[in-house]
């Protein structure tokens, strides 16, 4: 699941404030703070895209319930055939 | 012990080979049998002695070799050892793979299937039978015994539907999390961290390492993937780089079919080359070519994202502009068809002018509907700050004749006339007494009210 604020959720809400907007069910206050609410959402998400730095994590321990960042190992110390 | 290959030509007992020898001496049957160890005559060997020089002499003068043959009788036991027989138009050799060999093998021969056999030969001394010690088989043709455990697992897959394409699912298409299982050495997990950081680095790529080759492979892939699929992630991405299909085999495994169709999210599979297709692959949502090709079509490209947030910007505005003008175009059609029906039919129409009305009425109420319900809010709001809830609650505030408020027994000479304010009016009253009153809290009192 997407994490809260998250670019997927953001995008999705701002689909579906699309949807409201396209039909006759919201009167005009309504759709202004509907509007209102997708462009901070807008803005949110393109903040995300220009700021957002690749997190790595692991899994370990013999159940995978604990995580760390992941450390890439050397390059060559590898046992999983040539490139892909 | 080349002694020992030369006992079986001497007229003597093998004395040298250790344990036959001293067993045969302290064999009861032997002191006791029928002839005396030191009777002159032919030596007599025991069956042990001569099993044992047999299989001595089969294992030290036959290397092991290679034998292409027929399958036949291929059994195994619960033990996990199995037995079967090679044999040609003319001859048979019976043949054993005991469990360590046994279970690498990918999967049972087929009867009849022509396979080479790599081994040794010995004599199984307790039935005196020699046999091949098969330590690999390998099936002619391409794939061999993997090509047939492929056909055999996939054909099991395909009945149960698991190979479905309406099966699969879709992938998100703008995931937050995904899940990677891979040797965390590999060049692989590289690969797909450089697509992903370059594509979307606003994903979090959550990384479950995991042996890919070797034994055992098959079940590590198949936790990882089980342990990622209990996680918060959108995707799961399997990949492994090239190599042999030996290498490849973990990802033909039925614990990695079943733990790929179990999954909960969509899962992508990228082992190996383009031309490699495993099990995991057909089981899987998605079957990219490369690990690479698996990050590819698991996260979204930044440019398209940012075309998306346009497009979704633009119906934003268009959204609101339509909902603007569709409230104003329907006043204008309620208006305009008031004002001209209205203005040719006034007389033969009232009621229908009456109805026009209405209608017009109908879409303003509709339209400041919110306006009301804001209003009455802050209505309530206001109601709860003025007196008239205290009032309402059964307090009553005193005035006198100029209205103004009496607050204490100073203020209530006896025989005053004065109203008493409650909730829905105002009742006129009399002080009848008032033995508690000080004249000259009054006066201050006055001053302080008048003061106000």
């Amino acid at each position: 699941m997407p994490t809260e604020g998250g670019l997927d959720r953001r995008l999705r809400r701002i689909e579906e404030i699309v949807a409201s907007l396209d039909s006759d069910a919201v009167d005009l206050d309504e759709a202004l703070a509907l509007f209102e609410e997708g462009v901070g959402h807008l803005r949110h998400a393109q903040r995300i895209l220009e700021t957002a730095e690749l997190r790595v994590e692991e899994l370990i321990g013999a159940e995978g319930d604990e995580a760390r960042e992941f450390e890439a190992p050397d390059q060559g110390d590898h046992d999983d055939g040539d490139r892909g | 012990m080349s002694d020992g290959t030369l006992d079986l030509f001497a007229d003597r007992a093998p004395a040298q080979t250790g344990e036959p020898s001293s067993a045969a001496g302290a064999g009861t049957e032997h002191s006791e049998g029928l002839r005396p160890s030191r009777t002159p005559g032919p030596r007599v060997w025991t069956v042990r002695q001569v099993n044992r020089a047999v299989r001595l002499q089969l294992e030290q003068t036959l290397p092991q070799l290679w034998v292409a043959g027929e399958v036949t009788n291929f059994r195994r036991q619960r033990s996990g050892h199995c037995y079967f027989t090679l044999k040609d138009d003319v001859a048979q050799l019976r043949c054993v793979m005991f469990r360590r060999e046994a279970a690498r093998l990918p999967t049972d021969p087929r009867e009849g299937m022509t396979v080479r056999v790599f081994g040794g030969l010995t004599l199984y001394e307790a039935r005196g039978v020699y046999q091949l010690v098969a330590a690999r088989l390998e099936a002619e043709g391409e794939g061999g015994m993997w090509k047939l455990a492929f056909d055999r697992l996939k054909r099991r897959l395909d009945a149960e539907g698991l190979t479905d394409a309406a099966r699969k699912r879709g992938l998100p298409p703008f995931p937050g999390t995904v899940g990677i299982v891979t040797s965390p050495t590999g060049a692989a997990l590289r690969d797909v961290i450089a697509v992903v950081a370059r594509r979307a680095p606003w994903v979090r790529l959550l990384v479950r390492g995991t042996r890919v080759q070797g034994r055992g492979a098959g079940e590590a892939i198949a936790a990882a993937v089980s342990i990622l699929a209990s996680r918060d992630v959108d995707v799961i991405l399997v990949a492994r780089g090239g190599g042999t299909i030996e290498d490849l085999w973990g990802f033909n495994e039925e614990a990695v079919a079943r733990a790929v169709a179990s999954s909960p999210v969509p899962v992508v599979s990228g082992v190996g080359h383009e031309t490699d297709v495993t099990i995991c692959d057909l089981v899987a949502d998605l079957r990219a070519a490369t690990p690479s090709a698996a990050a590819e079509a698991a996260v979204p490209d930044r440019r398209a994202v940012v075309r998306t947030l346009d497009s979704l910007g633009t119906r934003l505005g268009k959204g609101l502009a339509g909902q603007a003008r569709s409230r104003r175009w329907r006043l204008d059609q309620a208006r305009d068809l008031l004002y001209r029906r209205g203005r040719r039919r006034v007389e033969s129409g009232r009621n229908r002018l009456t109805r026009e009305r209405l209608l017009l009425a109908g879409i303003m109420r509709k339209g400041i509907a919110h306006h009301r319900t804001r209003l009455a809010r802050a209505a309530a709001s206001m109601e709860a700050l003025s007196p008239m809830s205290t009032l309402a609650r059964g307090y009553a505030v005193p005035l006198d004749g100029r209205g103004r408020l009496l607050r204490t027994t100073a203020d209530f000479p006896p025989a005053l006339d004065f109203g008493l304010r409650v909730v829905d009016g105002r009742v006129s009253c009399t002080v009848a007494d008032n033995p508690d009153r000080s004249p000259a809290a009054s006066n201050q009192a006055g001053r302080v009210r008048r003061a106000d």
